[in-house]
């Protein structure tokens, strides 16, 4: 038997990549003007005019491949008694301290709020942000609407990449590798998703 | 140097639009084609290309008569400007020593936040350059000591250029002459929603401005105040915090362990 696992498809690698690239262009334009102190952003990023033409077409780029990887999982990340369980004792899992815990199948309870918040945000974030897109266009009650939601959502959003990045880069060894080369070992499966590896070594 | 304004005296415009004139003529904005929609005003609104516009506000008074308030429409120069507040641009919107509120097109980035923080719906975005225009006071004349060519043209002297301290007593005691003449609601323009502004009105009924196609009581939107003030602290605070609360989560729990047996079996 293989000692190797195929965790993630071309496809889906592919989809997270374009969505992580699109998602910190987007990002960091945007703290560019969020804030004077950032402005020295937009002058790395291409300038100022180029940072507002090209923050929508990332936005635009996110929105689309987000859409395709919330069609690919949505139906693998509904929550179900045991991820509800895992959340209410979350605090245990942020202490390296999983004994107890409900076991996690192909995506555990954090991995999937992540998926439904960044889904909402992105959502929120490309309704506000094509209103913005067009101001000279567009009413003033949906402007004055959007230069609030666009923000605070983007907040939600870049703090919640800020703690998906952190742990998959720190937190937990070998997720990086799964989710450029598509394959983890049989050990990592066991160690982070006892009960997806086995429910794909039955198969 | 002494904060300058512009005070516009309603009660003796004649609708001539010798100032719109004068104001496409001095900067260079040129002649433009309006659509016809039936009335006596030149354009519907303001445009990237035209920034001084006489509305002719046809208002039914209660003796049943149509009344025609002409009244300039052109930027208000406010004391605390929402289009400066909503600017993301440092140096794109400032304000000159004299108090104008004026554009560096240089430093403009074409985002159009201005349109939304303004709440006189005054600056335009060109479709042509993608930045945003509108009056300047005529600063480029102010700074050498001439007056800003609308006034310069108004043949009644509804306009009137000069030091804001001064204009304010003027606008008062003009405001004071018309009650006497029977105007009893006659007052002074000067919202204090946004600070006051840099150009002042006299209006024969000034307890509804609207009449006059002005707003009642302007104030920036509190969506783009909650956004430039406490969003972003709470922004700040969440983007550090998570910064911070990630390293100390490293150094105190660490890595999860990589593998584990019994993956094997």
């Amino acid at each position: 038997m293989s000692r190797s696992l195929a965790r993630f498809s071309f496809a889906e690698r592919a989809a997270h990549w374009m969505a992580a690239i699109s998602f910190i262009y987007a990002a960091l334009t945007g703290l560019s003007l969020w804030s004077t102190h950032l402005y020295w952003l937009a002058a790395v990023l291409g300038g100022g005019p180029t940072v507002r033409w090209g923050h929508p077409w990332g936005g635009i780029v996110f929105a689309v491949v987000l859409g395709f990887i919330f069609l690919n999982w949505a139906g693998q990340m509904r929550l179900d008694a045991d991820d509800r369980k895992w959340l209410a004792e979350s605090h245990k899992y942020a202490m390296n301290e999983e004994e107890g815990l409900p076991e996690p199948g192909r995506f555990n309870a954090g991995q999937k709020m992540l998926f439904w918040v960044q889904s909402a945000c992105a959502l929120l974030l490309f309704a506000s942000g094509f209103v913005l897109w067009w101001p000279a266009q567009m009413p003033r009650t949906l402007l004055s609407a959007a230069v609030l939601i666009h923000p605070a959502t983007a907040i939600v959003a870049i703090a919640g990449i800020l703690v998906h990045v952190y742990m998959g880069l720190l937190v937990v060894p070998g997720a990086l590798h799964g989710m450029v080369r598509g394959e983890v070992s049989r050990g990592w499966a066991a160690a982070h998703h006892p009960k997806w590896l086995r429910e794909t070594s039955k198969r | 140097m002494a904060v300058v304004a512009k005070l516009i005296d309603v009660s003796t415009c004649i609708g001539c639009k010798a100032c719109e004139a004068a104001c496409q003529e001095w900067n260079d904005n040129g002649f433009r084609i309006s659509g016809f929609t039936g009335d006596y005003q030149t354009h519907e609104t303001l445009a990237h290309d035209f920034w001084n516009l006489i509305q002719f506000n046809e208002v039914e008074r209660p003796d049943g008569h149509v009344a025609w308030n002409m009244a300039k429409y052109q930027c208000m120069h406010c004391v605390d400007a929402g289009c400066m507040k909503a600017c993301p641009a440092p140096g794109a919107i400032f304000r000159h020593e004299n108090g104008t509120v004026d554009f560096d097109h240089d430093k403009c980035i074409g985002c159009g936040y201005c349109i939304t923080g303004c709440p006189f719906d005054i600056p335009k975005l060109s479709p042509v350059t993608q930045k945003v225009y509108k009056c300047t006071l005529c600063s480029d004349r102010t700074s050498v000591g001439l007056e800003p060519a609308c006034v310069k043209a108004c043949p009644t002297n509804c306009l009137t250029f000069g030091a804001r301290s001064d204009l304010v007593q003027i606008a008062n005691a003009r405001a004071e002459t018309l009650r006497a003449d029977g105007h009893e609601h006659a007052g002074v323009y000067n919202p204090q929603g946004v600070g006051g502004t840099n150009v002042l009105y006299v209006l024969p009924d000034a307890s509804n401005p609207v009449q006059y196609g002005l707003p009642a009581d302007p104030h920036i939107s509190w969506t783009v105040s909650l956004w430039k003030g406490p969003l972003k602290w709470v922004g700040n605070l969440a983007f550090a915090g998570t910064i911070v609360g990630a390293l100390f989560h490293y150094l105190r729990f660490g890595p999860k362990e990589e593998e584990k047996e019994g993956g094997d079996e």
